[in-house]
């Protein structure tokens, strides 16, 4: 199946946050927030991402040659090709599917907080939900998964106003991406670019920027977490191997010292 | 020692019993037992991918609580041992220290365990090297553990993920070789024949003198005597081998 991929124009998001709301309203997370807003010196709001919030638009407040200009940033799962959270996750709640979406089964998470803490992008939010026994589940961006795993767009897609955002085949849409980069650059964007296509496996959260990614906060070259692999794919194993050798050692060891030791002879 | 017994003479084997634990040391090792057996079990669950449908969900979340109820006594029960009998605590630690019989007992251990073949042995203290691999592996792992464990319970967010990553990977090393020790020192404790002294002292704090005279030489006679029967066994061992 060929990856799919969200195509976000940040050149012609007004940050209007409809997808916010969009966003909350399918996937039933809380509005609270908003009644407690906080002057964090931004228009920004809410002040990150959090369990109820899965998408959010940053302010970058971007001093360029040019004089002062909003960079606006669509925040939220990248939907990496090589996800570490998937790697990770000891419950497979996190899943890669098919078609490259990192979706999340809230049922079988049990709050461990892994993916959090290896993802590239700090994206997984922990959700606490009895701070006593640290009962928690995590929370991200599924690219609504219930609705485009029965062909309908995510919500936040579905409601974009300007039509910042796109969604479908994800080689489609790096062609759209490349094009209006040029198109950008033609218009005088220098520093236009399309971010995500290769890094971390290829991105299935494509942004067509104005700016260099550090201008928006994104790192330039995020880093697959190595030790990932290293935990998963060598300590385990090995670990169950050695596991396994000592209670096969054990169990020899019993067979051998019984034939070789008689117990009349031990007082 | 020989009885008559409804007419028939047979031997009877008696036993000195000799001092070896406190209440508290038992206690202490026994609070060890019950929450390392759960931490270990509630730990290869989230560790080994074929337990993972005990990891999900409800389930999840409940061995997690257990494995961190577990953790709390398991890093206090040393603690409280250095707070209730300290010199009891330092006495011991002095003779987990690691000496140069140790390599004697090293090369002779195979033999001597597995096969059965009884030579002669350099003398040991109340602990033997076996029970000292134990007890270091047990130390380090308690104090790597517990720094790593409470780093990933409490670091969480605050700590940098590249270092919280490190503690996930080190918790697990440490933990595969405690569970790898524990598996011996079960097997030691409750199946070899040699040892059978072993779980009787640690359920009532008494051990065999005939035992300690031949497993804890050093302990029983004091140095001086036991370094002069582990030559004279020497010798007897180089003259039977001669013939």
């Amino acid at each position: 199946m060929t990856r799919v991929a969200m195509l976000i124009d940040e050149t012609k998001c007004t940050a209007c946050r409809g997808c916010q709301v969009a966003c909350k309203q399918w996937n039933d997370r809380e509005g609270w927030e908003y009644s407690k807003t906080v002057n964090t010196g931004s228009y920004e709001n809410p002040p990150s991402l959090s369990p109820q919030t899965w998408t959010r638009i940053k302010f970058t407040e971007y001093d360029g040659p040019d004089g002062f200009r909003w960079l606006f940033l669509k925040e939220g799962c990248l939907h990496c090709g090589n996800p570490a959270c998937v790697k990770v996750c000891p419950t497979a709640a996190l899943k890669q599917q098919s078609d490259g979406r990192v979706t999340f089964e809230r049922d079988l998470c049990n709050g461990c907080g892994y993916c959090s803490q290896f993802c590239p992008f700090s994206i997984p939010q922990l959700e606490v939900t009895n701070p006593y026994t640290g009962e928690a589940r995590s929370s991200k961006c599924t690219f609504c998964q219930d609705r485009t795993g029965n062909g309908l767009l995510p919500a936040c897609v579905k409601t974009c106003p300007p039509g910042a955002l796109a969604w479908g085949d994800r080689d489609e849409m790096i062609a759209k991406g490349k094009a209006r980069v040029e198109a950008l650059q033609a218009m005088g964007f220098s520093n236009a670019n399309l971010y995500g296509e290769a890094q971390v496996g290829g991105l299935g959260r494509l942004y067509v920027l104005a700016e260099k990614p550090a201008a928006y906060g994104l790192p330039a070259d995020p880093k697959y977490p190595a030790l990932a692999d290293v935990w998963q794919s060598i300590a385990q194993p090995l670990g169950g191997i050695a596991l396994g050798a000592t209670v096969l050692g054990v169990i020899a060891a019993f067979f051998i010292t019984r034939r070789n030791i008689r117990m009349e002879e031990v007082e | 020692m020989t009885v008559k017994l409804k007419g028939t003479e047979r031997d009877v084997v008696t036993i000195r019993w000799i001092p070896k634990y406190t209440t508290i040391e038992r206690l202490g090792h026994w609070i060890h037992t019950t929450t390392f057996v759960p931490l270990a079990i509630t730990g290869l669950i989230l560790y080994m991918p074929f337990l993972q449908p005990l990891a999900q969900g409800e389930a999840g979340l409940l061995i997690r609580l257990v494995h961190r109820v577990a953790a709390v006594l398991f890093g206090l029960m040393p603690i409280l041992y250095f707070v209730v009998q300290p010199r009891r605590f330092i006495m011991s630690i002095r003779e987990f220290m690691f000496d140069k019989d140790d390599i004697g007992w090293v090369q002779n251990a195979f033999s001597y365990y597995l096969l059965g073949r009884h030579t002669a042995m350099p003398p040991q203290g109340r602990f033997n090297t076996g029970e000292k691999m134990n007890g270091l592996i047990m130390c380090v792992t308690w104090v790597v553990l517990g720094v790593t464990g409470l780093a990933m319970w409490f670091g969480k967010g605050t700590m940098p993920a590249g270092l919280f990553q490190w503690m996930v990977l080190i918790h697990d090393v440490a933990m595969i070789a405690a569970v790898c020790m524990f598996l011996v020192h079960l097997y030691l404790a409750v199946a070899h024949p040699l040892m059978w002294a072993g779980l009787v002292s640690m359920r009532f704090g008494v051990t065999s003198a005939a035992y300690a005279a031949e497993h804890h030489a050093r302990w029983y006679y004091g140095p001086k005597r036991a370094r002069q029967l582990y030559e004279e066994a020497k010798k007897k061992v180089a003259s039977e081998a001669g013939h």
